[in-house]
Protein backbone atom coordinates (compact mmCIF):
# COMPACT_ATOMS: atom_id res chain seq x y z
CA UNK A 1 0.00 0.00 0.00
CA UNK A 2 1.32 3.62 -1.07
CA UNK A 3 1.43 6.38 1.64
CA UNK A 4 -0.69 8.49 -1.05
CA UNK A 5 -3.69 5.80 -0.28
CA UNK A 6 -2.80 5.38 3.26
CA UNK A 7 -3.35 9.05 3.76
CA UNK A 8 -6.67 8.87 1.84
CA UNK A 9 -7.48 6.39 4.25
CA UNK A 10 -6.66 8.45 7.00
CA UNK A 11 -8.20 11.61 5.27
CA UNK A 12 -11.98 9.38 4.51
CA UNK A 13 -11.38 8.77 8.55
CA UNK A 14 -11.04 11.95 9.61
CA UNK A 15 -14.00 13.42 7.02
CA UNK A 16 -16.23 9.86 8.79
CA UNK A 17 -15.49 11.20 12.28
CA UNK A 18 -15.51 15.09 11.84
CA UNK A 19 -19.52 13.95 9.61
CA UNK A 20 -20.13 12.60 12.90
CA UNK A 21 -19.57 15.39 15.10
CA UNK A 22 -21.23 17.59 12.80
CA UNK A 23 -24.55 15.13 12.35
CA UNK A 24 -25.02 15.53 16.63
CA UNK A 25 -28.89 16.25 16.98
CA UNK A 26 -29.16 19.05 19.18
CA UNK A 27 -30.45 17.21 22.68
CA UNK A 28 -33.68 18.44 24.51
CA UNK A 29 -34.91 16.98 28.08
CA UNK A 30 -38.08 18.47 30.33
CA UNK A 31 -38.41 16.30 33.50
CA UNK A 32 -39.52 16.72 37.11
CA UNK A 33 -38.20 20.22 38.64
CA UNK A 34 -39.03 19.05 42.31
CA UNK A 35 -41.97 18.26 44.73
CA UNK A 36 -45.20 19.51 43.27
CA UNK A 37 -47.34 21.11 45.84
CA UNK A 38 -50.94 21.84 46.65
CA UNK A 39 -52.88 24.20 48.81
CA UNK A 40 -56.34 25.69 49.92
CA UNK A 41 -57.74 21.91 48.83
CA UNK A 42 -60.78 19.89 50.46
CA UNK A 43 -59.79 16.84 50.17
CA UNK A 44 -56.90 17.46 47.51
CA UNK A 45 -53.75 15.92 46.31
CA UNK A 46 -50.94 16.22 44.19
CA UNK A 47 -47.92 13.65 43.56
CA UNK A 48 -45.05 13.40 41.86
CA UNK A 49 -41.31 13.16 42.07
CA UNK A 50 -38.68 15.55 44.02
CA UNK A 51 -35.76 14.52 42.18
CA UNK A 52 -34.95 16.67 39.37
CA UNK A 53 -33.21 13.90 37.50
CA UNK A 54 -36.80 11.92 37.16
CA UNK A 55 -39.30 12.26 34.50
CA UNK A 56 -42.87 14.36 35.07
CA UNK A 57 -45.01 12.50 36.01
CA UNK A 58 -47.81 14.43 38.15
CA UNK A 59 -51.04 13.62 39.03
CA UNK A 60 -53.43 16.29 40.83
CA UNK A 61 -56.51 16.17 42.37
CA UNK A 62 -57.87 19.19 43.46
CA UNK A 63 -60.54 17.71 45.92
CA UNK A 64 -64.04 19.09 46.02
CA UNK A 65 -64.43 22.66 44.62
CA UNK A 66 -68.18 23.49 45.50
CA UNK A 67 -68.97 25.60 48.02
CA UNK A 68 -67.86 23.79 50.93
CA UNK A 69 -64.42 24.75 50.44
CA UNK A 70 -64.37 27.87 51.82
CA UNK A 71 -60.36 28.31 50.68
CA UNK A 72 -59.88 31.63 48.63
CA UNK A 73 -58.46 29.12 45.56
CA UNK A 74 -56.82 25.46 45.41
CA UNK A 75 -53.45 26.41 44.00
CA UNK A 76 -50.84 23.35 42.37
CA UNK A 77 -47.42 24.56 41.47
CA UNK A 78 -45.29 22.00 39.94
CA UNK A 79 -41.57 22.54 38.94
CA UNK A 80 -40.52 21.21 35.60
CA UNK A 81 -36.87 21.04 34.73
CA UNK A 82 -35.58 21.91 31.12
CA UNK A 83 -32.41 21.13 29.25
CA UNK A 84 -30.89 21.91 25.45
CA UNK A 85 -28.17 22.08 24.11
CA UNK A 86 -29.79 24.63 21.67
CA UNK A 87 -32.66 26.86 21.27
CA UNK A 88 -35.25 25.44 22.78
CA UNK A 89 -39.64 25.86 23.13
CA UNK A 90 -42.19 24.47 25.68
CA UNK A 91 -45.01 23.75 24.50
CA UNK A 92 -48.41 22.72 26.11
CA UNK A 93 -51.50 20.99 25.44
CA UNK A 94 -54.39 19.65 27.09
CA UNK A 95 -56.80 16.83 26.85
CA UNK A 96 -59.97 15.67 28.97
CA UNK A 97 -63.46 15.54 29.69
CA UNK A 98 -65.48 18.09 31.08
CA UNK A 99 -69.13 17.78 31.55
CA UNK A 100 -71.08 20.03 29.07
CA UNK A 101 -73.76 21.50 31.80
CA UNK A 102 -72.20 24.95 31.72
CA UNK A 103 -72.44 25.63 34.92
CA UNK A 104 -70.15 22.36 35.81
CA UNK A 105 -66.16 22.90 36.16
CA UNK A 106 -64.98 24.14 32.22
CA UNK A 107 -61.57 24.28 31.01
CA UNK A 108 -62.01 27.86 31.64
CA UNK A 109 -62.30 27.54 35.17
CA UNK A 110 -58.54 26.64 35.63
CA UNK A 111 -56.03 28.87 35.43
CA UNK A 112 -52.62 28.37 34.15
CA UNK A 113 -49.82 30.36 34.05
CA UNK A 114 -46.02 29.65 34.09
CA UNK A 115 -43.37 31.68 36.02
CA UNK A 116 -39.90 31.72 38.10
CA UNK A 117 -37.62 30.45 35.85
CA UNK A 118 -34.07 29.41 37.65
CA UNK A 119 -31.00 27.68 37.38
CA UNK A 120 -30.87 23.78 38.57
CA UNK A 121 -26.82 24.40 39.21
CA UNK A 122 -23.59 24.87 37.97
CA UNK A 123 -24.22 23.35 34.36
CA UNK A 124 -26.81 25.19 33.90
CA UNK A 125 -25.97 27.60 30.66
CA UNK A 126 -25.36 31.50 30.95
CA UNK A 127 -26.62 33.56 28.47
CA UNK A 128 -26.20 37.06 27.22
CA UNK A 129 -27.36 37.96 24.28
CA UNK A 130 -30.67 35.44 24.28
CA UNK A 131 -33.50 35.67 26.90
CA UNK A 132 -35.42 33.00 27.79
CA UNK A 133 -39.52 34.44 27.19
CA UNK A 134 -42.59 33.63 28.85
CA UNK A 135 -45.44 33.61 26.57
CA UNK A 136 -48.20 35.71 27.38
CA UNK A 137 -50.98 35.03 28.76
CA UNK A 138 -49.39 32.60 30.51
CA UNK A 139 -46.45 34.75 31.89
CA UNK A 140 -48.41 35.02 35.15
CA UNK A 141 -49.49 33.71 38.18
CA UNK A 142 -53.26 32.88 37.95
CA UNK A 143 -53.70 32.79 41.85
CA UNK A 144 -52.94 36.79 41.53
CA UNK A 145 -54.66 37.64 38.13
CA UNK A 146 -58.04 36.00 39.20
CA UNK A 147 -60.65 38.39 38.31
CA UNK A 148 -64.60 38.20 37.83
CA UNK A 149 -66.48 38.19 34.90
CA UNK A 150 -69.89 40.16 34.10
CA UNK A 151 -71.89 36.92 35.59
CA UNK A 152 -69.89 36.50 38.45
CA UNK A 153 -67.78 33.80 37.67
CA UNK A 154 -63.71 33.50 38.51
CA UNK A 155 -61.71 34.38 35.25
CA UNK A 156 -58.28 34.47 34.53
CA UNK A 157 -55.79 35.59 31.80
CA UNK A 158 -55.28 31.85 30.96
CA UNK A 159 -56.87 28.76 31.30
CA UNK A 160 -56.85 25.00 30.30
CA UNK A 161 -59.25 26.37 27.25
CA UNK A 162 -55.71 28.54 25.65
CA UNK A 163 -54.45 24.53 25.46
CA UNK A 164 -56.68 23.12 22.82
CA UNK A 165 -53.85 22.52 20.56
CA UNK A 166 -50.16 23.03 21.45
CA UNK A 167 -49.43 26.56 22.21
CA UNK A 168 -45.65 27.80 23.10
CA UNK A 169 -45.20 28.89 26.46
CA UNK A 170 -41.40 29.48 27.41
CA UNK A 171 -38.63 29.74 24.66
CA UNK A 172 -35.05 30.82 24.94
CA UNK A 173 -31.66 29.81 24.18
CA UNK A 174 -29.52 26.62 25.23
CA UNK A 175 -30.15 25.52 28.64
CA UNK A 176 -27.09 23.33 29.33
CA UNK A 177 -23.86 23.86 29.20
CA UNK A 178 -21.33 21.55 26.76
CA UNK A 179 -22.47 20.21 23.43
CA UNK A 180 -24.84 16.91 24.88
CA UNK A 181 -26.97 15.95 27.27
CA UNK A 182 -26.24 12.32 28.02
CA UNK A 183 -28.61 12.08 31.07
CA UNK A 184 -31.16 14.27 33.68
CA UNK A 185 -28.45 15.32 36.04
CA UNK A 186 -29.59 17.19 39.26
CA UNK A 187 -27.48 20.54 38.12
CA UNK A 188 -26.96 20.51 34.10
CA UNK A 189 -30.74 23.08 33.28
CA UNK A 190 -33.28 25.34 34.57
CA UNK A 191 -36.73 25.17 36.37
CA UNK A 192 -39.83 26.64 35.86
CA UNK A 193 -42.91 26.99 37.77
CA UNK A 194 -46.54 25.49 35.66
CA UNK A 195 -49.09 26.97 38.44
CA UNK A 196 -52.51 25.54 38.21
CA UNK A 197 -55.61 27.65 40.17
CA UNK A 198 -59.97 26.88 40.47
CA UNK A 199 -61.77 28.61 42.68
CA UNK A 200 -64.40 26.82 44.40
CA UNK A 201 -67.78 28.21 43.25
CA UNK A 202 -71.41 26.52 43.24
CA UNK A 203 -70.74 24.49 40.02
CA UNK A 204 -72.30 21.68 38.84
CA UNK A 205 -71.86 18.35 40.91
CA UNK A 206 -70.02 16.52 39.01
CA UNK A 207 -66.37 14.93 38.15
CA UNK A 208 -63.65 16.47 35.79
CA UNK A 209 -60.33 15.41 34.49
CA UNK A 210 -57.82 16.29 32.02
CA UNK A 211 -54.29 15.68 31.16
CA UNK A 212 -51.35 18.21 30.11
CA UNK A 213 -48.50 17.22 28.03
CA UNK A 214 -45.40 19.29 28.41
CA UNK A 215 -43.29 19.47 25.40
CA UNK A 216 -39.89 20.43 24.84
CA UNK A 217 -38.34 20.97 21.17
CA UNK A 218 -36.36 22.99 19.25
CA UNK A 219 -37.10 26.54 19.03
CA UNK A 220 -36.38 29.86 17.44
CA UNK A 221 -32.96 30.39 16.76
CA UNK A 222 -31.95 32.76 19.76
CA UNK A 223 -28.27 33.48 20.12
CA UNK A 224 -26.49 32.98 23.40
CA UNK B 1 5.39 -2.09 6.75
CA UNK B 2 3.08 -0.62 4.38
CA UNK B 3 0.62 -3.91 5.43
CA UNK B 4 0.97 -2.96 8.84
CA UNK B 5 -0.19 1.25 7.93
CA UNK B 6 -3.06 -0.20 5.82
CA UNK B 7 -4.50 -2.50 8.35
CA UNK B 8 -3.58 0.47 11.16
CA UNK B 9 -5.55 2.60 8.82
CA UNK B 10 -8.58 0.33 8.32
CA UNK B 11 -8.94 -0.13 11.93
CA UNK B 12 -8.77 3.67 12.64
CA UNK B 13 -11.33 4.35 10.50
CA UNK B 14 -13.58 1.52 11.81
CA UNK B 15 -12.81 2.27 15.01
CA UNK B 16 -13.73 5.87 14.36
CA UNK B 17 -17.08 5.01 12.72
CA UNK B 18 -17.98 2.92 15.42
CA UNK B 19 -17.57 6.01 18.11
CA UNK B 20 -19.57 8.68 16.35
CA UNK B 21 -22.06 5.93 15.95
CA UNK B 22 -22.37 5.46 19.50
CA UNK B 23 -21.91 8.85 20.45
CA UNK B 24 -25.76 8.91 18.24
CA UNK B 25 -27.40 6.97 20.86
CA UNK B 26 -25.96 7.36 24.44
CA UNK B 27 -28.38 10.40 25.40
CA UNK B 28 -31.03 9.46 28.29
CA UNK B 29 -33.75 12.23 27.29
CA UNK B 30 -37.14 12.65 27.82
CA UNK B 31 -38.79 15.37 25.77
CA UNK B 32 -42.20 15.05 26.79
CA UNK B 33 -43.97 14.75 30.23
CA UNK B 34 -47.75 14.91 31.90
CA UNK B 35 -49.79 16.55 34.12
CA UNK B 36 -53.44 14.49 34.95
CA UNK B 37 -55.62 16.85 36.94
CA UNK B 38 -58.70 15.83 38.38
CA UNK B 39 -61.30 16.84 40.77
CA UNK B 40 -65.40 16.48 42.12
CA UNK B 41 -67.87 19.30 42.94
CA UNK B 42 -70.54 18.08 45.35
CA UNK B 43 -74.22 18.90 45.62
CA UNK B 44 -74.18 21.90 47.96
CA UNK B 45 -77.20 23.42 50.19
CA UNK B 46 -77.48 26.48 52.16
CA UNK B 47 -79.51 28.26 54.16
CA UNK B 48 -79.09 31.30 56.36
CA UNK B 49 -81.44 34.27 57.60
CA UNK B 50 -82.76 36.68 54.72
CA UNK B 51 -82.16 39.34 56.78
CA UNK B 52 -84.34 41.52 59.49
CA UNK B 53 -87.84 40.35 60.51
CA UNK B 54 -90.87 42.14 60.24
CA UNK B 55 -93.70 42.61 63.01
CA UNK B 56 -97.02 44.42 63.06
CA UNK B 57 -100.04 44.16 65.11
CA UNK B 58 -97.94 43.70 67.90
CA UNK B 59 -99.39 44.54 71.26
CA UNK B 60 -96.02 44.48 73.77
CA UNK B 61 -93.31 42.06 72.82
CA UNK B 62 -90.97 42.34 70.28
CA UNK B 63 -88.20 40.84 67.98
CA UNK B 64 -85.73 39.06 70.63
CA UNK B 65 -83.16 37.71 68.26
CA UNK B 66 -83.24 39.65 64.93
CA UNK B 67 -82.29 38.11 61.80
CA UNK B 68 -78.96 39.29 60.52
CA UNK B 69 -78.62 38.46 56.58
CA UNK B 70 -76.24 35.70 55.62
CA UNK B 71 -75.96 34.74 59.59
CA UNK B 72 -77.32 31.45 60.93
CA UNK B 73 -81.00 31.30 60.65
CA UNK B 74 -81.80 32.32 65.11
CA UNK B 75 -84.91 34.43 65.22
CA UNK B 76 -86.57 35.00 68.45
CA UNK B 77 -89.88 36.61 68.36
CA UNK B 78 -92.17 37.88 71.23
CA UNK B 79 -95.39 37.86 69.77
CA UNK B 80 -96.89 40.19 72.79
CA UNK B 81 -100.07 39.82 74.10
CA UNK B 82 -102.48 37.48 72.08
CA UNK B 83 -105.93 38.09 74.02
CA UNK B 84 -108.27 40.22 73.30
CA UNK B 85 -106.36 43.06 74.60
CA UNK B 86 -104.78 43.34 71.36
CA UNK B 87 -107.35 44.84 69.27
CA UNK B 88 -105.55 44.16 65.87
CA UNK B 89 -106.61 42.28 63.40
CA UNK B 90 -103.34 39.61 63.13
CA UNK B 91 -100.04 39.48 65.03
CA UNK B 92 -97.84 38.49 61.98
CA UNK B 93 -94.26 38.25 61.89
CA UNK B 94 -92.27 37.81 58.64
CA UNK B 95 -88.85 35.86 59.03
CA UNK B 96 -86.73 36.16 55.57
CA UNK B 97 -84.62 32.94 54.72
CA UNK B 98 -82.10 32.98 52.07
CA UNK B 99 -81.90 29.70 50.59
CA UNK B 100 -78.66 28.95 47.98
CA UNK B 101 -77.57 25.94 46.15
CA UNK B 102 -75.66 24.10 43.70
CA UNK B 103 -78.17 21.41 42.61
CA UNK B 104 -81.95 20.79 42.99
CA UNK B 105 -83.30 21.87 46.94
CA UNK B 106 -85.76 21.08 49.54
CA UNK B 107 -86.93 22.88 52.14
CA UNK B 108 -88.76 21.14 54.62
CA UNK B 109 -90.42 22.81 58.81
CA UNK B 110 -91.38 21.21 61.74
CA UNK B 111 -92.50 22.83 64.69
CA UNK B 112 -93.53 22.18 68.11
CA UNK B 113 -95.95 24.09 70.10
CA UNK B 114 -96.34 24.06 74.11
CA UNK B 115 -98.22 26.03 76.59
CA UNK B 116 -99.20 26.52 79.86
CA UNK B 117 -102.64 26.30 79.74
CA UNK B 118 -104.48 22.50 80.09
CA UNK B 119 -107.69 23.50 78.07
CA UNK B 120 -109.01 23.16 74.45
CA UNK B 121 -109.45 27.31 75.10
CA UNK B 122 -105.03 27.44 74.68
CA UNK B 123 -103.23 28.63 72.09
CA UNK B 124 -102.78 25.70 69.79
CA UNK B 125 -100.39 24.88 67.05
CA UNK B 126 -103.17 25.17 64.85
CA UNK B 127 -103.68 28.83 65.94
CA UNK B 128 -100.65 29.60 64.61
CA UNK B 129 -100.82 30.43 60.71
CA UNK B 130 -97.85 29.55 59.01
CA UNK B 131 -97.10 30.48 54.97
CA UNK B 132 -94.54 31.23 52.52
CA UNK B 133 -94.88 35.06 51.73
CA UNK B 134 -94.27 36.85 48.44
CA UNK B 135 -91.18 36.03 46.58
CA UNK B 136 -89.24 35.56 43.14
CA UNK B 137 -85.96 34.86 42.03
CA UNK B 138 -83.89 38.19 41.33
CA UNK B 139 -81.66 39.47 38.31
CA UNK B 140 -78.85 39.87 40.85
CA UNK B 141 -75.26 38.02 39.47
CA UNK B 142 -75.45 34.75 39.73
CA UNK B 143 -78.79 34.41 40.42
CA UNK B 144 -80.24 31.59 38.37
CA UNK B 145 -83.33 32.51 36.64
CA UNK B 146 -84.78 29.89 34.96
CA UNK B 147 -86.58 27.48 36.60
CA UNK B 148 -89.38 27.30 39.14
CA UNK B 149 -89.95 27.05 42.78
CA UNK B 150 -92.77 25.17 43.91
CA UNK B 151 -94.25 26.66 47.13
CA UNK B 152 -95.88 23.65 49.18
CA UNK B 153 -97.76 25.95 52.24
CA UNK B 154 -100.96 28.19 50.88
CA UNK B 155 -99.20 31.69 51.14
CA UNK B 156 -99.31 34.34 53.39
CA UNK B 157 -101.91 33.13 56.70
CA UNK B 158 -103.75 36.16 56.92
CA UNK B 159 -105.23 36.46 53.35
CA UNK B 160 -108.55 36.12 53.17
CA UNK B 161 -108.55 32.63 51.45
CA UNK B 162 -106.74 31.54 54.10
CA UNK B 163 -108.91 31.41 57.29
CA UNK B 164 -112.48 32.19 58.70
CA UNK B 165 -113.87 31.50 61.90
CA UNK B 166 -115.35 28.45 62.57
CA UNK B 167 -118.97 28.63 62.29
CA UNK B 168 -119.89 26.02 65.08
CA UNK B 169 -117.15 26.74 67.45
CA UNK B 170 -116.55 30.98 66.32
CA UNK B 171 -112.94 30.15 66.90
CA UNK B 172 -111.08 31.43 64.41
CA UNK B 173 -109.17 29.07 62.44
CA UNK B 174 -106.42 28.69 59.32
CA UNK B 175 -108.19 26.53 56.85
CA UNK B 176 -106.01 26.37 53.78
CA UNK B 177 -103.61 23.19 53.17
CA UNK B 178 -100.38 23.37 55.17
CA UNK B 179 -101.49 26.62 56.48
CA UNK B 180 -101.33 26.52 60.37
CA UNK B 181 -98.23 24.81 62.47
CA UNK B 182 -101.02 22.18 63.39
CA UNK B 183 -99.74 20.31 59.92
CA UNK B 184 -95.36 20.44 60.21
CA UNK B 185 -95.62 18.61 63.57
CA UNK B 186 -93.39 15.97 61.38
CA UNK B 187 -91.07 17.84 58.94
CA UNK B 188 -92.63 18.58 55.70
CA UNK B 189 -91.75 20.27 52.21
CA UNK B 190 -92.48 24.12 52.40
CA UNK B 191 -90.19 25.02 49.34
CA UNK B 192 -88.51 23.14 46.58
CA UNK B 193 -86.50 24.08 43.47
CA UNK B 194 -83.79 23.97 40.74
CA UNK B 195 -80.52 25.29 41.74
CA UNK B 196 -80.40 28.52 42.69
CA UNK B 197 -77.15 29.99 42.10
CA UNK B 198 -75.10 29.65 39.10
CA UNK B 199 -71.08 28.86 39.34
CA UNK B 200 -70.10 31.96 41.30
CA UNK B 201 -68.28 31.80 44.75
CA UNK B 202 -69.53 31.69 47.89
CA UNK B 203 -68.42 35.42 48.44
CA UNK B 204 -71.17 36.19 46.16
CA UNK B 205 -74.77 36.89 48.84
CA UNK B 206 -76.89 36.52 46.23
CA UNK B 207 -79.77 34.28 46.65
CA UNK B 208 -83.04 33.07 46.88
CA UNK B 209 -84.94 35.61 49.76
CA UNK B 210 -88.34 33.47 51.03
CA UNK B 211 -90.31 35.24 53.34
CA UNK B 212 -91.39 32.52 56.47
CA UNK B 213 -95.16 34.58 57.87
CA UNK B 214 -96.64 33.34 61.19
CA UNK B 215 -99.80 34.45 62.58
CA UNK B 216 -101.97 34.80 65.32
CA UNK B 217 -104.89 35.83 65.40
CA UNK B 218 -106.22 37.62 68.87
CA UNK B 219 -108.92 35.59 70.65
CA UNK B 220 -110.09 34.55 74.27
CA UNK B 221 -107.44 31.67 74.91
CA UNK B 222 -107.09 30.72 77.65
CA UNK B 223 -104.45 32.77 79.67
CA UNK B 224 -100.62 31.80 79.64
CA UNK B 225 -97.45 31.70 77.54
CA UNK B 226 -97.24 29.71 74.47
CA UNK B 227 -93.99 28.93 73.17
CA UNK B 228 -93.45 27.46 69.04
CA UNK B 229 -90.42 26.57 67.89
CA UNK B 230 -89.71 26.24 63.86
CA UNK B 231 -87.19 24.26 62.59
CA UNK B 232 -86.21 24.46 58.87
CA UNK B 233 -83.95 21.90 57.10
CA UNK B 234 -82.75 22.05 53.56
CA UNK B 235 -81.47 19.50 51.73
CA UNK B 236 -80.41 18.29 48.49
CA UNK B 237 -82.98 15.55 46.76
Amino acid sequence: MTLRRAFKTALLCGLLCWAGAGARAQQFDIGSGGLPTITGATGGTVTGSADVTQNLVVNVNFGDVSPINTSNVVRVVVPVSIRSTGPYQVTVTAAGLFDPNPQAVQRTDIGFGARNLRQLGNKARDCNRGTHLFRTPFDNDPAASLAFDAQGRAAYPATLASLSTPVVILSGPELTKGNSITKKEPDNGYVFDAVFVIKPQFFAAGNFNVTLTFNIAPGPNVQC
Amino acid sequence: MFKCLRNLTRAGAVAAFTLALAAGVSAQTNTSGTVTIGGSVSKFVELNSGGAVTLTGNSGGGVTTDGVADSALAVVVNLGELGPANTNGFVKASVPLKVRSNTNYVLSMSAVVSSTGSTANRILAADFGFGLGSFSRSAAVGVHTTGVDTDNTSGDPTNVANGAVNATSGRFEYVSARSNLGAFSASTTVLSGPRVLNAVPRSNTNGLVVPAVFSVKPQFYEDGTTTATATFTIAAP
